[in-house]
């Protein structure tokens, strides 16, 4: 099997990208590691609030001709920029292995899910239109016209850092906005990438901006009276605590994509065959680091052969799980992206065997392909016997860590996983429609699955969210990103 | 170390496609009476990897199982970029009817597989083997002609 050639080399330096050039930040510089080999691929600053300030002034600045340059127009660079994308797809996807860990499959989903986000913001001279509405009294004619707003911050995690900041940039800048993107600082090469790609495509100075750092670019974002909304994808804590609260005192728009615990719920009479590998995907695919990942494992009933059957299959499945770099073709599962995030999957193991938890597969040593350090590895593990009070069946563990819990039936199913604070991406297993259609209509889910273990909607629906895990009313993706995006400007007439 | 991943598969597929088609193209150079199938053949080829790659690339979204759709050996499907020197024309046909169908099978396993894994890239590996198989007559029937 190949293994795929590094498209960076040495060691690379990130810049900002302000109102059309790329500047260095005079800021802290950090270095970013590669999680796989453990080699330094790049610096990356920790921009200062001058730096984000200076970047919300020219997408200020940059706003009124760009809301005026038509929305034909508008969609003219968004299909030159989705053209380069296609273009540079390998390398786009390389970089996000190099700089996540993630398998070159996952990668290049990755990259598929953020060109899909363009190709569909180009249908915005359509998707932004207004309604109208003759004679709403006599003589009197009403309508609405979809009015973009000014300059939004976009704030990008570590575990997608490609493909999420396309959740909202297309959108907002198809409707005439410009932006500020702050990319994760532990990830920050395929943002790079993309912004070049940006500039190529034909952005004018100050459309599209992208400032490197952490909480003092957050903070400058959070405070500036310029930015009118941010989107948000991270942990629970920070976007409701943090961005949705600070969002809410600033008179910002907020969409606020935060933690999960989401819950794949196996029917006995599921198909077993096609069922095994979506829970491998679920489960341990991006080692974890999923906000969609499968978390507990709930199969139902007290057919204790099917259990005994069905879990033998799913950890002996795993446990062939081969690890090792992303580039190399052959691996199923890279590193988590860092070691304090190993770390603290490693504690929510020991806590786990504290709790009780039968440790059905170990993944605190893995083996890994390669000769790589393992630093950054944990393998695939698997706790039986875990009840939903139990810290690694109630808490976000963001590794590959699969607890497994039983429910008599499909309403107590239901219960525990809707009792749970977060409400992402539960999904059912079954054969059985019955049961498919009650789970999709009880659970307390803004994405469900009906045998899909990652309940990933495509570019044209929204990412939804519940409870813990969304805050905000309207989400990226699709129509409502355009309506995020937007404001509906009433215009009322009479003629005398 | 055997294939469970998509970007493998998609690889394995590639390789055989251009291994089959250097195979064809030098068959076409030692046995110049029936060069134009072979090249035909060949080119053929090419355009079976554009149509895999097309499936793969336009489908492997983070919501289906691409690390985990397979469990193939590449040591099964080896093909070799020539036929065996010296071999006689109907040694060198016996040689690609034996590749065509190591091929076939490949994309039969493969289609089996992923199926419901993997969307677009199974129906593509069935599209493919179904195309290809239309030259295993055609080989059988040079066959007849040259013993």
């Amino acid at each position: 099997m190949a293994i795929l050639e590094e498209p960076i080399k040495g060691i690379k330096e990130v810049k900002n990208y302000i109102n059309g050039e790329w500047v260095d930040s005079k800021g802290k510089i950090v270095d970013v590691v590669n999680p796989a080999t453990g080699k330094v691929m790049g610096k990356c600053p920790v921009s200062t609030k001058e730096e984000i300030n200076a970047a919300v002034e020219a997408a200020k600045a940059a706003f009124p001709d760009w809301r005026r340059t038509t929305p034909l127009a508008r969609t003219r660079v968004l299909f030159r920029l989705k053209a380069l994308l296609e273009e540079n797809f390998e390398e786009v996807s390389r970089i996000q292995t190099m700089e996540h860990g993630k398998c070159i499959d996952e990668s290049r989903g990755e990259t598929r899910r953020g060109i899909e986000n363009v190709e569909v913001s180009c249908g915005i001279p359509t998707l932004m239109q207004g309604y109208y509405s003759e004679d709403i009294a006599s003589g009197i004619d009403e309508w609405v016209i979809p009015s973009p707003l000014g300059v939004f911050g976009i704030i990008g995690p570590f575990n997608f850092p490609f493909m999420i900041p396309l959740w909202s940039a297309p959108y907002a800048v198809a409707t005439g906005n410009t932006i500020v993107i702050k990319p994760s600082s532990e990830v920050p090469f395929s943002q790079m990438r993309l912004a070049e790609l940006a500039e190529e495509a034909g952005f004018p100075p100050g459309v599209w901006n992208v400032v490197n750092g952490g909480r003092t670019v957050v903070d400058g974002m959070l405070e500036h009276k310029d930015i009118v909304g941010i989107t948000f994808v991270g942990s629970t804590p920070t976007g409701r605590d943090v961005i949705y609260k600070r969002c809410g005192e600033t008179g910002k728009r907020v969409i606020a994509q935060c933690g999960a615990k989401n819950f794949m719920v196996v029917m006995p009479d599921c198909n077993v065959k096609a069922t095994v590998p979506a829970m491998m995907t679920s489960f341990f695919g991006n080692a974890g680091q999923r906000c969609l990942a499968g978390a507990n494992l709930l199969v139902v009933g007290d057919d204790n052969k099917f259990y005994n059957s069905f879990m033998d299959e799913v950890a002996g499945m795993s446990s062939r799980i081969k690890i090792g770099y992303g580039l190399d073709e052959a691996i199923q599962m890279g590193p988590v992206r860092d070691k304090e995030k190993r770390d603290k999957i490693m504690g929510y193991i020991e806590i786990g065997l504290k709790e009780g938890a039968k440790l059905r597969l170990d993944g605190r040593k893995p083996k890994v392909e390669g000769g790589l350090p393992d630093t950054c590895f944990v393998g695939p593990t698997i706790f039986e016997n875990v009840t939903p009070k139990m810290r690694i069946g109630s808490e976000e563990i963001f590794g590959p860590v699969m607890s497994v819990l039983r429910a008599k039936t499909l309403d107590e199913a239901i219960q525990i996983c809707n009792d749970n604070p977060f409400g992402n991406g539960h999904a059912i297993f079954t054969q059985n429609g019955r049961s498919a259609r009650d789970f999709q209509y009880n659970i307390v889910s803004g994405n469900v699955g009906i045998n899909i273990g990652i309940v990933a909607p495509v570019a044209f629906f929204p990412f939804s969210g519940m409870k813990d895990s969304f805050f905000g009313v309207l989400h990226t993706q699709g129509q409502e990103a355009v309506r995020f995006f937007t404001e509906s400007k009433v215009i009322i007439q009479r003629w005398f | 170390m055997g294939i469970s991943t998509c970007s493998g598969a998609i690889s394995l597929s590639r390789e055989m496609e251009n291994e089959s088609a250097k195979f064809y193209q030098e068959l076409s150079k030692r046995f110049e009476k029936d060069k134009e199938l072979f090249l035909t053949f060949a080119k053929e080829n090419a355009k079976y990897v554009t149509q895999i790659e097309r499936a793969y690339y336009g489908v492997i979204t983070d919501a289906i199982e691409g690390c985990f759709a397979f469990d193939l050996n590449p040591e099964d499907y080896q093909v070799k970029a020539a036929p065996s020197k010296d071999a006689s024309y109907s040694n060198a046909l016996k040689e690609a009817l034996a590749m065509e169908e190591k091929i076939l099978n490949f994309y039969g396993v493969a289609a089996e597989q992923s199926k419901h894994l993997m969307a677009d890239v199974p129906r593509n590996f069935t599209l493919v083997a179904k195309k290809r198989s239309d030259r295993v007559p055609k080989l059988k029937a040079l066959l007849d002609q040259a013993k």
